[in-house]
């Protein structure tokens, strides 16, 4: 055990702020701009991403051709601190970053590199995820999207829903159904789609809170044709590789979900004074100990995921993982909730932005987001209990 | 950066809690809290295996090692729910001695360690008076100097009061009434008064103990009041480590009794409502752990945070506390409740770490102040 980073580690975190500062996308660019969904980038986003490609910044621990320059894992983390810090997002679509690429990179064919890995990487496309549907949620094998593999193409018919940016994206990571007739782990394919393929309509599903910048959408899929080539990894073995991609996900959403909480525990520490200033002694005793409660969870969540963090490098397994996708989502859940409490009438404003601020039960809701999608908390719940706990599936 | 146990310190983890397996059985608990075994057995082995010894500095002949290795041991002495004054000796009585030792060196706090290493020697902090572990809440009072110096104050709820050869009493120094100056002093327990009213868990030797002039030797060279409050921050993470330790061996048990109790012809474990509440304790074991380690590793590599982690260490431990005994006697239904059943000495332990070196309320109260919360709370 050690607290302190390594001399070269600190001398890689002084290398990427350097370069970040001459770098990064200014506050004006962004404000003037803002992604408005998860397959959005806007221009200054496209070129920060083309930026931090050639950097060698983008995905550090890749080669350089894939945009980053073999960095070891905790040099990883110290640039996504830093990022974090530095209030630059990383990317504007997510998906396409820490999931779609990865994926494509490990399952994909040289020409699906060229043609979707790399533009995405160079900040030239954007991508979604094609998972849930109407009947399958939680219980995602029971996808029903079908794609009817006939000759050098597929016919895909179905329906896709909560598909994150598809509003925006410029092609589809879609998981279909290509065997009707095998269990049905074992029927799912994943496919490249393009969005402005014939057939294939997007409506966006106007959300509780920011209506007007809708990021899910529904997606309906008729007689839509795609090229066989475009079939990622080995038909019928979709369900493994979503496992797959997954787990790239949780690995991002790990260590971003503790910086998450943390940057939000250091807003409402820096709320605390205008939040106590109306209030009677006695509701301060008590607005205090909430904030108490969350800066502990705060360095709890800090803690665990770190020790994930050295678990993972040293090849362990790491239950860590599982744990963190469900306890950093609610404790930011909750720590919206108080924060919104705390702050009386005020809370009940609405925004004109595209970001819930701390303090409004509009952001609160919006944190739904993560307690919800990716796995919804009971999800988690069961996967921990199952797979760690060995408790009897039943 | 790295937060989780190097190879050594499993091993160390690893290599305490089989020898506790073998050599303290829920037996030999049981045997303490019903009268028929005083532990001498366990207490002799654990000092022929060094453990008094563990993080005591090498120039007393100790093994030196760090806190970090003082919390496994902590820790796994929690699991077992153990009895034996070696918690008290070791994460109490002798880091105030050592830090003491390191502002004003003496022979004679030499020797004591040299005691405690040979195992020769017994020891205890007592330093809370009405319940309170707060050095402003400290009476208790040095009077005289030299052969003549005595302390009189009345100390509650002292971890191995009752067994213990000595105690380091925090206590105001001769002369300091107004300003509160804090000294620490050594008193035999022979010369002090140590009643021991019966309490939920009585492996632990807790005992209320009155001073009455009790002639003392100090220790430290005058206000000491940094070395007391370095000594604290451990006893605090070494008591939530325990706790947190009982709380795991608690989830461990459950977790167990869930997979075999079988109602409705199927094993309870299976059970979606239990499932969630078994995922919720899992987490939070988890994460006082990670937390208490960290406090521990802020303790041994003497970082800044050490004073704010030791604090957040002991809240959580006291929120893991609060859930683990309330599922795992729940979840166990009416064999839990029986005394025949071993689980109660588990979650006994588990309560009792929450009150000892300050509850979990009192240490938000001190990160509120720390955060500057309660600043805000004056104006």
């Amino acid at each position: 055990m050690k607290l302190r980073f390594d001399e070269s580690v600190e001398e890689f975190r002084a290398e990427f702020l350097q370069w970040l500062d001459l770098n990064r996308p200014s506050d004006q660019e962004m404000a003037d701009d803002p992604a408005r969904s998860s397959g959005h980038s806007p221009g200054w986003a496209r070129a920060w991403t083309r930026r931090m490609f050639e950097g060698g910044w983008l995905v550090p621990g890749w080669p350089p051709h894939l945009g980053g320059r073999n960095a070891a894992p905790i040099e990883t983390l110290v640039y996504l601190e830093e990022l974090n810090r530095s209030e630059v997002p990383r990317t504007t679509n997510p998906q396409g970053l820490g999931i779609v690429a990865p994926s494509l990179v490990d399952y994909g064919t040289a020409e699906q590199i060229d043609a979707y890995a790399m533009p995405l990487l160079r900040g030239e496309l954007t991508a979604c995820l094609g998972m849930s549907e109407p009947d399958a949620g939680s219980d995602l094998a029971n996808l029903k999207t079908r794609a009817l593999l006939d000759g050098d193409r597929f016919v895909i018919n179905g329906q896709k829903v909560w598909t994150s940016g598809a509003g925006y994206a410029d092609f589809c990571f879609l998981f279909c159904r290509t065997d009707p007739d095998a269990p049905k782990h074992r029927g799912i394919s994943i496919v490249l789609l393009p969005l402005d393929t014939e057939g294939v309509t997007i409506r966006p599903l106007k959300e509780i809170v920011h209506p007007e910048y809708p990021d899910l959408s529904e997606v309906f899929l008729d007689d839509v044709i795609v090229p066989v080539s475009n079939l990622v990894g080995e038909l019928n073995d979709g369900w493994k590789m979503a496992g797959g991609s997954l787990a790239h996900e949780r690995s991002m959403v790990w260590l971003n979900s503790v910086m998450g909480v943390e940057s939000a525990m250091a807003q409402l520490l820096e709320m605390a004074p205008e939040i106590m200033a109306p209030l009677n002694q006695r509701e301060q005793v008590l607005a205090a100990d909430d904030i108490v409660g969350f800066y502990v969870e705060a360095q709890c969540a800090r803690a665990l995921g770190y020790r994930g963090f050295a678990r993972f490098v040293k090849g362990g397994t790491a239950p860590e993982q599982a744990l963190m996708k469900m306890y950093a989502s609610e404790l930011r859940r909750d720590l919206g909730r108080v924060a919104a409490a705390w702050c009386g009438p005020a809370s009940l404003a609405i925004t004109d932005g595209r970001r819930s601020d701390l303090g409004l039960i509009e952001g609160y809701f919006a944190t739904f987001g993560s307690t919800i999608s990716a796995g919804s908390s009971e999800i988690q719940r069961n996967i921990i209990a199952e797979r760690i706990l060995n408790l009897p599936r039943g | 950066m790295d937060l989780e146990l190097s190879d050594d310190q499993i091993d160390l983890r690893d290599n305490v809690r089989a020898v506790l397996a073998r050599e303290c059985p829920a037996s030999v608990v049981r045997g303490v809290y019903e009268g028929t075994d005083d532990a001498s057995a366990l207490w002799k082995q654990m000092v022929e295996l060094g453990w008094p010894a563990l993080c005591v500095p090498e120039q007393f002949g100790g093994l030196g090692m760090g806190f970090v290795e003082l919390g496994i041991l902590a820790e796994e002495l929690g699991r077992v729910s153990a009895p034996t004054p070696l918690l008290a000796t070791v994460t109490q009585f002798a880091p105030l001695l050592v830090e003491v030792h390191r502002s004003a060196p003496s022979t004679e706090i030499g020797d004591l360690l040299a005691d405690v290493v040979a195992g020769t020697r017994t020891g205890s902090l007592a330093f809370a008076e009405n319940g309170r572990w707060s050095p402003g809440s400290i009476n208790a009072t040095a009077s005289g100097e030299g052969d003549s110096l005595t302390v009189t104050g009345e100390k509650t709820a002292v971890l191995a009061g009752s067994e213990v050869d000595s105690f380091v009493v925090v206590a105001r120094l001769p002369g300091s009434e107004q300003s509160h100056h804090l000294g620490a002093f050594l008193v035999k327990r022979a010369d002090a008064e140590a009643t021991t009213p019966p309490v939920i868990d009585p492996a632990l030797g807790l005992a209320d103990v009155r001073f009455d002039a009790a002639p003392a030797t100090v220790l430290s060279a005058g206000d000491a009041g940094t070395e007391i409050a370095r000594a604290a921050e451990q006893a605090v993470v070494a008591m939530a480590l325990h706790t947190v330790g009982a709380c795991r061996r608690i989830f461990e048990v459950t977790l167990e009794y869930a997979k075999v109790r079988e109602q409705y012809d199927r094993v309870i474990g299976s059970f979606q409502a239990l499932k969630h509440r078994f995922a919720d304790m899992y987490l939070a074991v988890e994460k006082a752990n990670a937390i208490c380690y960290f406090a521990a590793l802020a303790i041994a590599e003497d970082d800044a945070r050490r004073s704010e982690a030791s604090h957040v260490a002991k809240v959580s431990s006291g929120d893991c506390q609060r859930l683990l005994a309330e599922e795992g006697l729940q979840l166990h239904g009416g064999i839990g409740y029986t005394w025949e059943n071993d689980l109660h000495f588990l979650l006994k332990r588990a309560k009792v770490g929450d009150v000892l070196c300050g509850s979990a309320s009192w240490h938000r109260t001190r990160l509120a102040e720390l955060l500057g919360l309660s600043a805000v709370v004056a104006s």
